[in-house]
């Protein structure tokens, strides 16, 4: 009895010290010695085409969907914003936690969740091949290089088979829950192919899983959405000069979020939209702000309900 | 490209990391901060084996191409490291077995017909003929040992050793007639670690009791600061001096090799990588062996472990004058092995494997233990100890393997009657080591069966001597209470109990560091 009692013991030593299910992480003192990894080219053209058109559309409303009901309440606003354009556009997002991907695509109506695929970063959603097509077949991703280099279908290719895209241009998920830089790939794009934007803020997904969690904290936490009204750049507008734009209306979108639309509309045409970085205050009471999950009502009037 | 060695410092994110304890291992959780010491991956080897021996053969550094030192009638010696070296025995072909072979060669053309083959074993135990031919390779042995023209060195064969002379400081150089009476004495080292090779190839290998008795005592080796910085190291100074002489002599041509850093083959492969950057398949490997290790006999896990043939790969071979090829090769295992480490720490911990220069095909005793944990990886340094005068060293082995009777018998006695008696190196040459040097059982075990020489265990106790001097406490996690009493020290179940064990040596919050060794590491400590 003694050897299974030490087997089983062991098994979750090295469960525990290898984080099973968990991304395995790397002491920090090792972190300048970590080789970088040759990354392998995952294709992910299958994740588009019929027979993994359905399989995701049994995992996402057979599976994700009901799974991640049942872990959070969300509040959907701006939606119909969507029913005056069509497709593709580019949506751009706030990046804060894994429950983004899901919060977006879930609140998306069912013909445009259908059609939109995911730009997911390569050397963490693709690193291995289980992960590579999970990710594929649940959220439609596809991989893209954060630190440029060769990959299976860029983001050109997926919107011209007219397929939207879900962008998140911080390119990975906040430290504190704010919104941090936007980098080009999103407005290059939307300028590159003459695709409008569609903002979206979201909050509370950072209260709900911040980073280093895999699963939502108990409790049904509130996460709240918003779409805003679609961006065009100019004709022979520079990526430069539209990526401000984009990020002024995500922030504008949050602002709402925390007023109402006539304040922040207000705010915005003054050119006094609150900066979505944040307050430079102590990094505590920046966290602080954002672990708190948003009113389950609101507590002002939205504009647009779902 | 391999990357350095490195010194990671324990935190939230460290998984359990390994720490060897004899025939087996355990996962350890240390205290958050404690450094620990990384050997550097494997270099590049040489791509073409045969093609680096013949180079180095054919253009010696400060020597004539070997071809030009052999002609007909003379009388060529080729001596050669015995099991001791390298750790674990090497997979065949042995790259002693690829040299020999060449030098052969070389001399078969050149018409030499005088040749015999030496293995330089000194007061090591005889090794037996299929060692001999794990070495040497196939074809060397039937050439050679059915004529016993290839033999183990006999430092009791009074009639063929050869009195020098004596060194500037009145030591006397004794070593193997047949060498000594050469006209070239070609020696093929194996530079496992900085403390190999030089004049310790010729000067200790080949030598008697007489010779080795002027470097190998506690006055010497607790001045060796330390055994792997030859420059600082008594014990080499002294072999220095002697090879010097024997160079007056005899010509030495001395081949020395290098090797990478990897001693462990498929399935332990896990065991040379950093614990973090564990794939699913080396944890799984090391449940495996964990499991397996648990429920096997000990005759089972004794040959899991000694059957082990490490996959070497050769980094360097150098050939010529000895002090100048010394000097590369040293460049080259400290390429391979040093590790910048900066400042002292408060305790030192260390894993004793399975396995060390004495105890091939044998079981590590605890007084091999001692040495390889005192001795070995304590003088793992350049510069100053790990740990800091007065602190603490941490050792983990069980210490429960016994005694080999074949092999080690006067280790037995040595355990029982003079450790019984005191631990202090000095006393202890001081009042047993003439007894046991020249007790005529043990010189004929020694020279007739597979024995260390009366007076090893001396010298393994000497080897630690330093350590012992330097440091307050030394506890063993998971040893037998009753053998480290014995041995002068202590014993814990775990590490948490030896921290607080020696905690009334260096406090409650020491400074901790772990070497994490093997692979061979050498810690090059700036303060």
């Amino acid at each position: 009895m003694n050897v299974v009692r030490e087997g089983v013991e062991d098994v979750r030593r090295v469960a525990r010290g290898w984080r099973w299910g968990r991304r395995s992480l790397v002491p920090r003192s090792a972190e300048p010695w970590v080789e970088p990894v040759e990354q392998t080219v995952f294709g992910t053209d299958w994740a588009r085409r019929r027979a993994g058109r359905v399989a995701r559309e049994v995992a996402q409303k057979g599976g994700l969907e009901p799974v991640f009901r049942s872990q959070v309440r969300t509040r959907v606003e701006g939606v119909d914003v969507l029913s005056r354009i069509d497709g593709p556009v580019i949506f751009v997002a706030n990046h804060a936690s894994h429950l983004d991907t899901p919060l977006i695509l879930l609140s998306l109506p069912d013909e445009w969740r259908r059609r939109t695929a995911v730009a997911a970063a390569a050397d963490y959603f693709f690193d291995t091949w289980w992960r590579a097509v999970g990710s594929a077949l649940l959220f439609n991703t596809f991989p893209i290089d954060r630190r440029g280099g060769a990959m299976s279908a860029t983001p050109g290719e997926v919107l011209a088979d007219g397929w939207s895209l879900v962008v998140f241009p911080e390119g990975t998920r906040s430290q504190d829950g704010w919104t941090g830089r936007f980098r080009l790939g999103a407005a290059y794009l939307a300028c590159e192919h003459g695709i409008p934007v569609v903002p979206i803020a979201h909050r509370g997904t950072f209260a709900a899983m911040p980073r280093g969690q895999n699963w939502p904290s108990p409790g049904r936490r509130q996460l709240t959405i918003r779409f805003g009204e679609p961006l065009r750049p100019e004709p022979d507008e520079s990526p430069r000069s539209f990526a401000p734009k984009i990020r002024d209306a995500v922030a504008s979108l949050l602002d709402e979020e925390s007023s109402t639309w006539w304040e922040a509309r207000r705010r915005a045409a003054a050119g006094a939209i609150p900066d979505p970085s944040g307050p430079d205050v102590a990094t505590w009471r920046r966290v602080w702000a954002q672990s708190a999950s948003p009113q389950a009502n609101g507590s002002r009037r939205a504009a647009w309900r779902r | 490209m391999s990357r350095p060695g490195f010194v990671l410092e324990v935190d939230d994110r460290t998984p359990p990391l390994v720490v060897h304890e004899g025939q087996g291992f355990r996962l350890e959780d240390f205290p958050l901060g404690t450094r620990v010491v990384y050997p550097p991956e494997s270099m590049l080897t040489v791509p073409d084996v045969e093609e680096a021996i013949r180079d180095a053969l054919l253009n010696p550094v400060d020597s004539e191409p070997l071809p030009s030192l052999l002609r007909p009638g003379m009388r060529l010696t080729i001596a050669f490291d015995d099991l001791s070296l390298p750790l674990p025995t090497m997979k065949a072909p042995d790259i002693r077995q690829r040299i020999i072979e060449q030098v052969l060669t070389l001399a078969a053309e050149a018409g030499v017909d005088d040749v015999e083959l030496i293995a330089a074993n000194a007061l090591h135990r005889r090794m037996t003929p299929a060692e001999l031919k794990h070495i040497v390779g196939e074809r060397v042995f039937r050439s050679f040992h059915p004529q016993g023209l290839l033999y183990n060195f006999d430092a009791e064969d009074r009639d063929n050793l050869a009195h020098l002379g004596t060194t500037d400081q009145g030591e006397d150089v004794e070593i193997s007639k047949r060498a000594a009476e050469s006209d070239l004495l070609v020696y093929v080292n194996v530079n496992l670690v900085a403390m190999d090779g030089g004049h310790k190839s010729v000067g200790i290998g080949l030598a008697s009791y007489k010779s080795l008795r002027h470097h190998h005592n506690p006055h010497t080796m607790v001045r060796s600061h330390s055994f792997m910085d030859h420059k600082k190291s008594h014990l080499h100074h002294s072999a220095w001096r002697m090879g010097r002489l024997i160079k007056d002599h005899v010509k030495v041509f001395q081949i020395e090799t290098t090797l990478d850093n990897r001693v462990f083959p498929s399935p332990y492969e896990f065991l040379m990588k950093r614990e973090w950057e564990w794939s699913v398949r080396d944890q799984a490997s090391m449940l495996a062996v964990r499991r397996g290790l648990s429920v096997a006999p000990r005759r089972v896990r004794h040959k899991m472990f000694h059957d082990m043939r490490a996959p070497y790969g050769l980094t360097g071979v150098n050939a010529g004058e000895v002090e100048a090829v010394h000097e590369r090769t040293i460049a080259a295992v400290h390429r391979q092995q040093l590790v910048e480490v900066q400042g002292q720490s408060d305790v030192l911990v260390m894993g004793v494997p399975y396995l060390g220069p004495y105890n091939v095909n044998s079981t590590m005793n605890p007084i091999l233990a001692t040495c390889m944990g005192l001795g070995y990886y304590f003088n793992s340094y350049r510069g100053q100890p790990v740990v800091r005068r007065g602190g603490a060293v941490i050792l983990y082995h069980p210490l429960n393997e016994g005694f080999d009777q074949l092999r080690h018998p006067s280790y037995v006695d040595f355990y029982e009657e003079v450790l019984a008696e005191t631990t202090d190196p000095a006393v202890i040459g001081e009042k047993y080591e003439q007894q046991f040097a020249t007790d005529p059982w043990y010189i004929h075990l020694y020279r007739t069966s597979h024995a260390y020489h009366g007076v090893h265990p001396f010298y393994m106790w000497y080897w630690a001597a330093h350590a012992m001097d330097h440091v307050d406490d030394v506890i063993w996690v998971g040893g037998d209470r009753k053998v480290a009493s014995r041995l002068g020290f202590r014993a814990a179940s775990t590490l948490a109990d030896a921290l607080e064990m020696a905690s009334d040596t260096v406090g409650a919050s020491p400074s901790i560091t772990y070497l994490h060794n093997p692979p061979h590491l050498i810690a090059d400590v700036k303060v």
